[in-house]
């Protein structure tokens, strides 16, 4: 998807997931080139596996399938996967700033690849499916999922064990299991970073014991087996595939937690949780569904009317901050909370648990021309211009910069490419249609 | 512009392809997309039928440019979603494949079809038959079109020059587009101007306001207009026209787009509302400008007295629950929430604990909405410095009355001790007042802005085009578009500059063709039409050929609106892309009666 000589580009931008998507369409609808590099072997990030969006319920594949797509047509936009960004430097006094990248070894032709699976099918080794969460399986050698973008194979050279059958059946000779890491550098006249957010692991309050049982689940999970084409097809817990009839959120499982680390508020579990439970309530219409919440923040537009409508749909929430969880028996798990509503100490057993697990920094954006700030996500350093980070010519949207939802992101996303665009034109890097004024 | 004739689009020999879409399992878990597909197979003129999971995605619009690029089909149905979401992407897809996009029929098989009578089983895929044939028999009828393309006014208005409306200035100028900056206060700064320090960065708003505005002055693209009010608008993307009024003078501009960052009001409450109207009753805004300009000491004094204790009403007019609450002129209750209250109190809670330690503070809140960044940290040090946080539930607002005493008694039902009834004494009550959209009423009207239940203006959809409206060229910035803090207006403001930017990239537009046609044969000069039309100019009569008058259509005032082709005696004026036989074809393929799905077996 990239020529090697394309190593010159107004603006380079981090992460191929909503965000960076969104900046990437702006720019580059302004006529700039604009270059994505994408640590996976797709873009799409992390929206791309969800089910279906709050408040509008949108299945998430409506909404990001036609951005991706858009990106990877645009004639003014490439994209690179599989691609780690090592080094931003800073370019000062207006000249551009030097990116070092890493592509790694996909082991598959991405130009001669044509998505057919012949080789996924030929593959003997099963593995964990990592789009899934592990929760479904696929082979050593697989298009990443079904919209994956570019829709073609990428094989786990942790899996594979060599055995050749791909490379028999591939009618391309597109497998190259000598494939090497490969260093670019790259000079780019701006740089947006947007790479996104990590999930607080369920095992990090370990008073909740999410190491000792299949049936907790983080909320990716849970979106995977919401999804139309999930693992299952349907909702089914994962210890023994029973259908679950009394679930559980407990929200700010990994936020608002000094003692895990994490004071802030993550912004979107509150949502994405009454959501889940709408959807749930849709999956398994027999079930009882409880949110334990400490305050329910429905913030955003609409969002106040989806939480009431979430009540009257018989949705139960407790306020009261889970205490601990212990599995029992028939893998059920009885969570011990103090009911604010009437001060009785309650034990109540559900037969699954999604913990809403908050938004955390990714551990990679350090080292990135950025500044980080006391709570790890990327600083940002001007009152009225919040994308703005410490870095010159480095702006930021999404969750890079602390936690939001989706559509806050793609408004952020929207400004950050706005800021871009400015620091070009006043670096001298105009594209021609500016100049029709 | 001539159509570039093509010889796969002979609307001799159709082949019609017809793609139903999964949409995952929104659509198929509910309609038999395998049976619809059989189907419509044997209506005439379809060539071939498909279903795909996700029709959207990359290799489901290739099967749309591979079938169209192999000579298999030269007219697309595709039966998906609304066409609002993905009409645009069929029809680039149909582009690709080397067809003319306007020969491509959207059929609503999700919103209209699976999720309004998913649980009527076979009779909601018969239905789902009916609207795909009606869809089939459009497309056959369909002529190719081209878009309309006009010059464009390279140059944008933006409304507002509170801080939204400064930074989309700014950005937009900085962009290279020039700008027109109207404000109807004599300066700029907006409600910013009231307020004291700022969260998260803990900046003075004037400051931030100071710094926009040098920005602003500086910058020789801008042209701003103080004291000064919009008093008309009209016309369309590219060539909007205002009228601007300062003063007793008047200038009209041509506009390419127009930026609304008009802001919001704060909620007033009714006269008794949380005792509103009492002495020691003031609300958020006024209180912010109040104590910013007040001396430190050791106790707060207001109204000359001394204020031992300070109660903080949060979701005053926003979260209203029925029944509670006294609604709006339009009859309804502010149910949504304000986004901004919470944080501003507790900013405001903390603030008032280090400047004036011996006041004691009460909080009555329904849910603490700290969610942003840095804004939980306002909590917690609220906590920390001693704030008494009391809770109630959305039924039971706490009720405040005048002591005999002086001051104020706030009784709430209180969550946090298991709902027992406490009567909280305050010297002092301030109302978390929430927000509520500007006075635009006669902006909504000009432009035909949407406006949606809350009354703010209404975006085209919040992630696919969270800063555009339905009527292309308005874009939205700031408060005109729902509570925001000012952190977030500035994105949005930068936004709507992007977008802005995006749209007069150019010095022209392009414009869809869905306009009025005439066939100037059948035109007997009737004037039915013009009278008909709402539109000023959009069809005029002209002298025609042999002096007689003709029917003539201004593309880019019609508004495809039909009305012209409803009242015509003739049929000499049809609504392109829409046309009569084309609603004919659709009428006859919905009411079909020999079109039927097996039934479901067992």
């Amino acid at each position: 998807m990239i020529a090697p000589s394309q190593q010159k580009v107004d603006a380079l931008v981090v992460g191929g997931g909503i965000a960076g998507l969104q900046t990437a369409l702006d720019l580059a609808d302004q006529d700039y080139k604009v270059l994505v590099v994408e640590k996976e072997a797709s873009i799409g990030g992390r929206m791309i596996a969800l089910s279906k969006v709050f408040p509008t319920l949108d299945c998430a594949s409506c909404i990001t399938t036609p951005k991706m797509s858009s990106a990877s047509r645009h004639p003014n936009i490439t994209i690179m996967t599989d691609t780690e960004v090592l080094k931003v430097t800073q370019g000062t006094e207006g000249k551009p700033s030097r990116v070092k990248v890493r592509k790694n070894p996909r082991f598959v032709d991405l130009d001669l690849c044509i998505g057919c699976s012949l080789c996924e099918y030929a593959c003997p080794v099963e593995r964990p499916d990592p789009f899934e969460w592990g929760l479904g399986a696929t082979k050593a050698i697989s298009v990443p999922f079904t919209n994956a973008i570019p829709p073609k194979a990428i094989l786990d050279p942790e899996w594979c064990t060599a055995c050749g059958a791909c490379a028999m059946v591939c009618p391309t000779d597109a497998i190259d299991y000598g494939e090497r890491a490969q260093e670019l550098d790259i000079e780019a006249g701006t740089v947006v970073m947007a790479t996104g957010f990590d999930l607080n692991p369920v095992t990090v309050k370990k008073e909740y014991r999410a190491s000792e049982s299949a049936n907790i689940l983080n909320p990716l999970e849970l979106e995977r087996l919401l999804a139309p084409h999930g693992p299952y097809g349907r909702v089914l817990r994962p210890s023994d595939g029973k259908i679950p009839d009394n679930i559980a959120f407990v929200l700010c499982a990994g936020s608002r937690d000094k003692s895990i680390g994490v004071p802030y508020c993550s912004r979107v579990c509150c949502m994405y949780s009454i959501k889940q439970a709408m959807l749930l309530s849709g999956a398994v219409p027999m079930a009882e569904i409880t949110l334990y919440y400490m305050d329910i923040r429905a913030f955003g537009k609409g969002y106040e009317q989806f939480y009431q409508n979430a009540k009257a749909m018989g949705i139960t929430f407790t306020k009261g901050k889970v205490a601990r969880i212990d599995p029992v028996d028939n893998d059920n798990l009885k969570l011990r909370v103090e009911s604010l509503e009437d001060g009785r100490l309650l034990e109540n057993e559900h037969d699954l648990v999604i913990l809403a697990q908050g938004i955390v920094p990714r551990a990679d954006a350090d080292g990135l021309g950025v500044v980080l700030d006391h709570d790890g996500f990327v600083k940002c350093a001007d009152p009225v211009a919040p994308t703005k980070t410490e870095g010159e010519g480095i702006f930021t949207a999404g969750c890079a910069a602390g936690p939001k939802d989706i559509v806050d992101s793609i408004v952020e996303a929207s400004a950050a490419a706005s800021e871009a665009a400015q620091h070009l034109i006043r670096t001298g890097v105009v594209p021609v249609q500016a100049t029709e004024a | 512009m001539e159509p570039t004739p093509n010889p796969l689009e002979s609307p001799d020999q159709p082949k019609i392809g017809v793609y139903i879409c999964r949409c995952g399992g929104n659509i198929s878990d509910y309609l038999d997309t395998e049976k619809l597909a059989d189907t419509v197979r044997g209506i005439p003129g379809v060539t071939l039928s498909k279903v795909d999971t996700f029709m959207c995605s990359d290799p489901g619009q290739d099967r749309i440019v591979q079938d169209v690029q192999a000579g298999l089909v030269n007219r697309v149905v595709v039966a998906s979603c609304s066409p609002f979401l993905h009409e645009v992407t069929f029809k680039a897809a149909v582009r690709r494949g080397g067809l003319n996009p306007y020969l491509y029929t959207h059929v609503n098989i999700r919103e209209q079809g699976s999720w309004a009578h998913g649980h009527q089983g076979d009779a909601a895929t018969q239905h789902a038959l009916h609207m795909i044939a009606g869809g089939v028999g459009k497309v056959r009828h369909l002529q190719p079109l081209d878009k309309i393309r006009l010059p464009s006014h390279r140059r944008v208005l933006v409304i507002g020059g509170g801080v939204a409306g400064m930074k989309a200035a700014l950005d937009t100028a900085r962009r290279g587009l020039p700008v027109l900056l109207v404000e109807k206060a004599p300066q700029l700064g907006g409600r910013s101007l009231d307020l004291g320090r700022v969260y998260p960065s803990e900046q003075e708003a004037r400051e931030l306001v100071k710094r926009l505005e040098k920005d602003v002055r500086a910058e020789e693209k801008i042209t701003v207009l103080t004291g000064s009010e919009v008093t008309a608008i009209g016309g369309f993307i590219g060539n909007f026209e205002a009228t601007i009024s300062t003063g007793s003078e008047q200038r009209t501009d041509a506009i390419g787009a127009v930026i609304m960052a008009t802001g919001f009001t704060p909620y007033q409450p009714p006269e008794g509302e949380y005792a509103f109207g009492h002495s020691q009753v003031v609300t958020l805004p006024e209180f912010v400008k109040a104590l910013r300009d007040m001396p430190s000491g050791k106790t707060l004094t207001w109204n000359g007295k001394p204020v031992r204790s300070v109660g903080l009403m949060h979701c005053v007019g926003s979260r209203q629950c029925e029944g509670c609450f006294q609604p709006q002129p339009d009859g309804q209750l502010n149910d949504y929430c304000s986004r901004v209250c919470c944080t501003s109190l507790l900013r405001n809670a903390v603030e008032l604990r280090s400047r004036f330690p011996e006041t004691q503070i009460y909080d009555f809140h329904q849910d603490i909405r700290t969610y942003g960044r840095g804004q939980e940290d306002y909590y917690t040090c609220a906590s920390d410095q001693g704030v008494t946080f009391f809770r109630w539930k959305g039924e039971e607002p706490p009720v405040v009355t005048a002591r005999d005493k002086g001051g104020l008694a706030i009784t709430v039902k209180d969550q946090l001790t298991f709902g027992e009834e406490i009567e909280v004494p305050v010297d002092l009550l301030v109302l978390g007042v929430g927000m509520m959209p500007g006075p635009i009423a006669d902006l909504v009207d000009q432009l035909k802005l949407p406006v949606g239940a809350d009354r703010f203006l209404q975006e085209v959809h919040p992630k696919l085009r969270p800063v555009e409206v339905a009527v292309a060229g308005v874009l939205l910035a700031g408060t005109a578009q729902g509570p925001m803090s000012i952190e977030e207006s500035l994105e949005g403001a930068s936004a709507a500059a992007a977008k802005a930017s995006i749209l007069l990239a150019h010095d022209y537009t392009d414009l869809e063709p869905f306009v009025a046609l005439v066939t100037p044969d059948l035109c007997v000069g009737c004037n039915a039409c013009v009278e008909e039309c709402q539109y000023a100019g959009a069809v005029t009569m002209e002298a025609g050929p042999e002096g007689k008058s003709v029917a003539t259509v201004n593309p880019g005032l019609c508004k495809g609106c039909g009305a012209c082709v409803a009242v015509c005696p003739t049929r000499a004026i049809d609504v392109q892309g829409w046309t009569l036989d084309q609603f004919d074809a659709m009428i006859d393929g919905m009411t079909d009666e020999a079109l039927r799905v097996p039934a479901t077996q067992g």
